[in-house]
């Protein structure tokens, strides 16, 4: 026996051990943008696994974009984290203060002497590099430097060359300060005779410079040196915040900018292409498309225009060595903790970082563009010594694409950085936040400012106390609570054994046991185990890559303090989409149930023709709805509908629906009204539970069919009424799939300056995207208790209005 | 754009003046109809005359060409909306004390309060303007007249369908009829646009003048060039057509692929033994040749727009080749559905996602899975529960009741941290597992319908000796079919649709079942439309067919737990 089973080790060893030598270890790669065009990439994969033949590229895209945080998190937190992940810069120290990243300084030191590949930090532009950097350790190898210019379209600044000429403006530059680009933006805005725009002058942060680059034209640190202190709000980026105001009010606000720009489409039909936007101050990106779609396009570039006193070196900027400066970002690759295989991946880094792969990537790439007859136009590295090469090989022959790269590189110099913090990613979710708010002119540019200042700095306070909490121990309550538990089963046990039963009935009960024990484990493990873990864990702050540590009620008083327009907002959302939207609901079930209750023939099909909505998955429906509600009238059905009616009848242009925050909930609701056919089914059943004997006398005391309605049919029906009430309030409160189509994903919120925000929308927000585990816990059981108590509350009310027949 | 008060004033006039002439129209009708109602005509010629002289009132303060219907149309914001039905609940709430004398009830004096105040306090804590808007709705005279006709043909049938509602006449059933066709209308519009959309070109997507409802597609024909070859071959395993970029100087080939579209425009080198040579499809157009109409195919499409086109019809010219200067020639566009945006769907999709294969079978996986867990568990669990005697059944049961009101966020994060524990992150199992421990939902159903099994039946059973799970087995269940069925539909509902599972627990396209890459596809691909509305299409194809085969016990299921009133 022994031998064969050591034959049969003997084989499997040998089996596995020539699997594992033929076949290359898949490296596991999250967000290279590779695709259907990314020919150079494909090349320096095919070059990398060529020379590391125990390896084999796994490029895997999860989620739109590679800002989708929760993903990442999620899979680091669950073990099973990719090898690399190309990460936007900015964001690396927030993940390395969670330890979430791996730091390369070692790998570095030991290859530094020894790899010509290696990466050393003189090859780099300071700014790029130093935003790899958290707390003296490198967590990232900066890939590519994207800066900021402005780009300006010649042929509409000749449509206004007179009227340019006439305020003193010149028509063949652009703008060189905030003034002026002001100015020109005015003129270069055109209207249709309805007074619909056509071509937006300049949108501020259309493009790429939210309130960023224009804080930092203003001298403007949105973090203290110590990185203690979030200074969001300053004088300078006030100033900057109101120039954005300035510029939206100027286009007609902010949501009727937003509007223009729900029709934009990209590729060929880009809006800077066609000529829907007159400047734009876009990164580096963009000249490939222009390059593959609109090479003669007529354009310039100069650096971003900047405030007046700068350019004039006047008052706080009289000692400003630059007078231009841009916004340089960037991805960089980066390991997370706990990847599989981190030889492997420092290898890829290395490899894909080196100036050879650089040049090698660029050649194919161009080779690819050349083979379609277009020119290709490297991105900026960050680099130094690949954006060199780049500028002697790959140097366009157009004199305006020619002059875009050099103005690239050159303003790399100048570029700023978005400070490294460990709240990275709050603070660009509060900006936006501030920016939304300020520019739709619902808070000051102060007041939205301070606000999301004091909104990072509890972030920020909240991770620094971290160090000075006590560890959280699980242990007394979760052995108070196993106590309990066990007490529970001892006197269980105690009263069974004094019941004294039969032999039969002992084995019925033994029987009975066993039958529901499937349920029994399921509620202790799964239900009573999580909700008391959940409990436990709202009193900590804990982010399930570090220990527990206790904070006491400090998540429950942080809903109340500094959280609490969120958590407001998020109930409130609740109580318009139900109070609105339920009362709709109900009325289109009972309108439908009503008429098929009186239909003798074709019922059958009516009734799975309204039924049909309700059972589409709420994803699928609401991805179709946003189609039904596009805000662009040439394609989405109902704007469709009411360009060609309601327009040219009352002259109300259409709304934007999902795209602008007014709008986002009443078309939520329409979405909701369009499932609630099936709701009739419940009103079916309720009509036929009428007895008949009440119509007729009703009909005998002279009541008309209005009146019956009101009299028999209401009441008789006000029980399901109810329950419809408890549950659609319910569900509101849970509301999530739908909602999460509407997730903008580099913003983080949800619908419009979070309109569409619901209560489990949030706690899924806080538990997986910035993994506050015990904040998110917190939540959960108010959302608990909410619900508990407004089913309550609707049981309480109910005997007072729901009709309950004498005898039951 | 402001509005004179007159304008808005006109408007009132003119739709109350229409409302009170058909409603006298009505009234006239009426007492010819039935003899009895006699008395009310004086008051229905008064109406009928009111009404007509406000319409003329109105339409004389708008002096247009033509007729046009004034409309004023306020645009309010949601609060001012929402004060306005509290203003109309006190209006409606004074007139119902003017006249019934005093209070009945102390309840009601709080609902008026309450609504007074709200109605007072919602403009005040949100003060915003509301505006004015005005129109016409402009029509020529058979328009005019088409309309009143319309009208006056309503006024006709209500009064009819009036009189003889007793008897449930054909008209009323029509009116039903009509009233439910216009609503089928609305609610099937959206899935028309959605399998129109589906079928249609990029270029068909967006038009100004309105939704274009019918699908055409370029029609094309197979073209062999020997300019510009076009090659079927594998690339990493994978069948792939693909463009010639060049022949090597040592004889190999460098193709660009064409097809499938997640590597299109990717290049391989390859053997030319190994890459065969197909023929391309290439667009059938028209064009005007010295006066003829001729039809052909586009046999290459030259880089200054020009075509060369090897002409088909009429036969006189059959295989000739011309060359057309560009937008000379127009595509052949008959009316036809673009079933390849289905494939083109599937083509995009990554190659670990096997055409969507994979997350087809992840969610068959999961429902089969979940279907399963939840029937042989709830069935035990609700045997045990209806049937068998045990000490702290009663206790037990209302725990579980107790659990339907958890909401499933409370347990979403230690849940979480669980299947961590034991290694299942970015596997299926987190979201099936939970099934085969009994949801509190369907046990209490089951359990209602146990009880409602004769004990008799059980009886015989145990005295021929079975076991309580033979009992359940061949006694109990076939007894709740309706009600399994009922739980399976609804468990498979709950795991097709899925979304939050995967969301946290999948993180490679090994593991994603359809729900989720809906969601990821129309993150990727929202600029093409039709092809995001077929991917769409086809995640709901099995739901629908399903619902095909067993509406019944959906219905029923939606009855017994009100799941269809969300």
């Amino acid at each position: 026996m022994r031998a064969i089973s050591r034959v049969w080790v003997a084989v499997a060893c040998t089996i596995a051990a020539v699997c594992h030598a033929q076949s290359p270890k898949p490296l596991t790669v999250w967000g290279l943008a590779s695709g259907p065009d990314s020919k150079g990439l494909e090349a320096v994969i095919a070059e990398f696994e060529r020379r590391n033949p125990d390896l084999r590229i796994k490029s895997t895209k999860m989620g739109s974009g590679d800002m989708n945080p929760q993903k990442l998190m999620t899979a680091i937190v669950g073990n099973v984290p990719p090898d690399v992940i190309a990460q936007d810069r900015f964001a690396l120290s927030d993940w390395a203060s969670r330890g979430a990243f791996r730091p390369l300084d070692d790998l570095i030191a030991r290859d530094h002497d020894k790899d010509p590949l290696c990466p050393k930090p003189d090859q780099y532009y300071p700014a790029a590099w130093q935003e790899t950097q958290y707390e003296g350790k490198t967590y990232g190898i900066p890939t590519g430097a994207d800066d900021r210019i402005l780009y300006w379209n010649r042929g509409i600044f000749r449509r206004h060359a007179d009227e340019l000429r006439k305020a003193g403006l010149d028509p063949e530059r652009a703008p060189r300060t905030w003034t002026e680009l002001l100015a020109y933006g005015k003129i270069l805005t055109e209207r249709d005779k309805r007074g619909n725009m056509t071509v937006a002058g300049f949108i501020p942060n259309f493009g790429n410079s939210w309130l960023y680059l224009y804080s930092f034209q203003m001298n403007a640190s949105f973090m203290s040196a110590d990185g203690k202190k979030c200074t969001l709000y300053s004088p300078q980026a006030e100033e900057a915040l109101k120039f954005m105001v300035k510029g939206y009010e100027q286009l007609g606000g902010y949501d009727e900018a937003q509007k223009f720009q729900s029709g934009f489409l990209a590729n060929e039909n880009d809006a800077f292409i066609v000529g829907k936007v007159a400047m734009k101050i876009d990164g580096d990106w963009i000249m490939m498309s222009l390059s593959r779609y609109a090479p003669d396009l007529d354009f310039g570039v100069a650096p971003p225009p900047v405030p007046d006193d700068r350019y004039n070196k006047k008052g706080a900027f009289a000692n400003e060595k630059d007078t231009f400066v841009t916004w340089i970002g960037g991805f960089s690759y980066a390991i997370p903790a706990g990847a599989k295989n981190v030889e492997g991946a420092w290898r890829f880094i290395k490899f894909f970082t080196s100036t050879e792969a650089r040049l090698i990537e660029a050649r194919a790439q161009a080779n690819y563009e050349r083979s379609r007859g277009r020119v290709h136009i490297p991105r900026i590295q960050g680099q130094r010594e690949a954006n060199a090469a780049y500028l002697k090989e790959f140097t366009p022959k157009n004199p305006n694409f020619a002059a875009a790269l050099a103005m690239h590189v050159k303003l790399a110099d100048v570029g700023r950085i978005r400070p490294p913090t460990m709240v990275g990613q709050t603070l660009w979710s509060e900006h936006v936040k501030a920016l939304e708010t300020a520019c739709k002119l619902e808070k000051s540019p102060k007041d939205a400012l301070l606000i999301s200042q004091a909104a990072v700095q509890r972030d920020l306070d909240a991770h620094l106390r971290y160090e000075t909490l006590k560890p959280f121990d699980f242990r007394p309550p979760a052995a108070v609570i196993i106590g309990l538990l066990v007490l529970l089963a001892i006197w269980s046990v105690w009263k069974f054994k004094s019941l004294k039963l039969g032999r039969l009935e002992r084995q019925e009960a033994k029987w009975g046991y066993l039958l529901i024990s499937p349920w029994l484990i399921g509620f202790m493990v799964f239900t009573f185990g999580p909700m008391m873990a959940s409990l436990l864990m709202s009193f900590t702050q804990y982010n399930a890559l570090s220990e527990a540590r206790a904070v006491g009620f400090g998540n429950y008083a942080e809903m109340l303090s500094g959280d609490r327009e969120s958590v407001l907002k998020a109930f409130g959302n609740v109580f318009y989409l139900t109070g609105i939207g339920v009362p709709l609901g109900i009325v289109t079930g009972l309108a439908v149930a009503l008429l098929l209750n009186q239909a003798f023939k074709g019922i059958r099909v009516y009734r799975t023709i309204f039924y049909m909505p309700s059972i589409v998955p709420a994803i699928a429906s609401a991805v179709l709805w946003s189609w039904v509600l596009s805000g662009d009238p040439n394609k989405g059905l109902v704007n469709s509908l009411w360009q060609n009616t309601l327009t040219p009848w009352l002259g109300v242009s259409p709304p934007g629906w999902f795209t602008v925050a007014d709008w986002a909930k009443p078309s939520l609701i329409m979405m909701g009204v369009w499932g609630a056919g099936g709701g009739m089914i419940l009103w079916l059943a309720g009509l036929k539970g009428v007895p008949a004997q009440l119509y007729e006398a009703a009909h005998i005391d002279g009541a008309n069919g209005w009146q019956q309605f009101w009299k028999v049919t209401l009441p008789m029906l006000s029980p399901i009424v109810f329950f419809n009430c408890v549950t659609g309030l319910i569900s509101a409160v849970q509301e999530f799939d739908r909602i999460w189509v509407f997730m903008g994903a580099d913003t983080g919120l949800a619908g419009p300056s979070d309109s569409l925000l619901t209560p489990v929308v949030h706690l899924f927000q806080q538990g997986f995207r910035f993994f506050k585990l015990g904040y998110a816990s917190a939540l959960a059981w108010v959302v608990f208790f909410v619900i508990l108590a407004l089913t309550l509350i609707q049981w309480r009310l109910k005997d007072r209005w729901v009709y309950v027949e004498a005898d039951k | 754009m402001p509005v004179p008060w007159t304008a808005a004033l006109a408007t009132i006039t003119f739709w109350l003046g229409a409302l009170i002439g058909l409603r006298g129209l009505y009234g006239l009708l009426r007492a010819w109809m039935e003899p009895q109602l006699r008395s009310g005509l004086s008051g229905s010629a008064v109406m009928l005359g009111v009404g007509t002289a406000a319409l003329l009132a109105s339409a004389a303060l708008f002096p247009t060409a033509g007729i046009g219907l004034p409309l004023v149309w306020p645009v309010l914001p949601i609060q001012l909306w929402m004060a306005t039905v509290c203003g109309i609940c006190v209006v409606n709430g004074l007139v119902g004390m003017l006249l019934k004398k005093g209070f009945s009830n102390p309840l009601t004096i709080l609902y008026w309060l309450v609504a007074g105040v709200v109605c007072f306090l919602l403009p005040r804590a949100n003060p915003v303007p509301f505006k004015l808007l005005s129109g016409h709705i402009m029509l020529g005279v058979p328009g005019a007249l088409a309309l009143a006709g319309l009208a006056v043909l309503a006024v006709l049938c209500m009064s009819y369908a009036e009189k003889s509602a007793k008897s449930s006449s054909l008209l009323k059933g029509m009116a039903i009829q009509l009233a439910l066709l216009a609503g089928t209308l609305v609610f099937g519009l959206p899935f028309l646009f959605l399998l129109v959309t589906s079928f249609k070109e990029d270029k068909d997507m967006s038009s100004p003048n309105g939704i274009i409802w019918v699908p055409r597609v370029e029609q094309t024909a197979p073209v062999m060039n020997p300019n510009h070859p076009y090659y079927e071959a594998k690339y990493k395993g994978i069948k792939v057509q693909a463009d010639l970029e060049q022949v090597r100087p040592d004889g190999t080939l460098s193709l660009r692929i064409a097809h499938p579209l997640f590597f299109g425009g990717f290049t391989f080198i390859i053997p030319r033994d190994q890459a065969k040579e197909i023929p391309r499809q290439m667009p059938l157009v028209t064009a005007d040749l010295r006066g003829q109409k001729v039809e052909g195919v586009v046999f290459e499409e030259m880089p200054d727009g020009s075509q060369d086109v090897e002409l088909r019809s009429p036969a006189a010219v059959k295989g000739q080749r011309h060359l057309f200067p560009p937008k000379a020639t127009e595509k052949v566009r008959p009316v036809s559905l673009r079933w390849k945006n289905y494939f083109e769907a599937l083509e995009y999709l990554p190659p670990e996602a096997q055409y969507g294969w994979t997350y087809l079978r992840n969610t068959l996986w999961l429902v089969v899975m979940n279907v399963l867990g939840a029937l042989v568990s709830c069935s035990l669990v609700a045997y045990a529960f209806a049937r068998l005697r045990f000490p702290g059944r009663e206790a037990l049961f209302k725990v579980m009741l107790s659990t339907m009101m958890l909401p499933a966020a409370v347990t979403l994060l230690p849940q979480f941290l669980i299947f961590r524990q034991f290694g299942w992150i970015d596997t299926l199992k987190p979201m099936w597992v939970t099934s085969w421990f009994a949801a509190a939902f369907n046990v209490f159903m089951l359990r209602q319908f146990f009880q409602q099994v004769p004990y008799e039946l059980e009886d015989a059973a145990k005295i021929d000796g079975c076991t309580y799970l033979r009992s359940l087995w061949s006694v109990m269940l076939p007894q709740v079919k309706p009600a399994l069925a009922v739980i399976a539909i609804m468990t498979f509902l709950g795991a097709w649709n899925n979304f939050m599972g995967p969301l946290v627990y999948s993180s490679s396209p090994e593991t994603l079942p359809i729900s989720y890459a809906v969601q990821l596809f129309n993150g990727d691909r929202n600029g093409d439309p039709g092809l995001l509305m077929a991917f769409v299409t086809m995640s709901l194809v099995p739901v629908i067919a399903l619902f095909a085969f067993a509406q019944r016990f959906f219905i029923e299921g939606a009855a017994l737990s009100g799941f269809g009133g969300r």
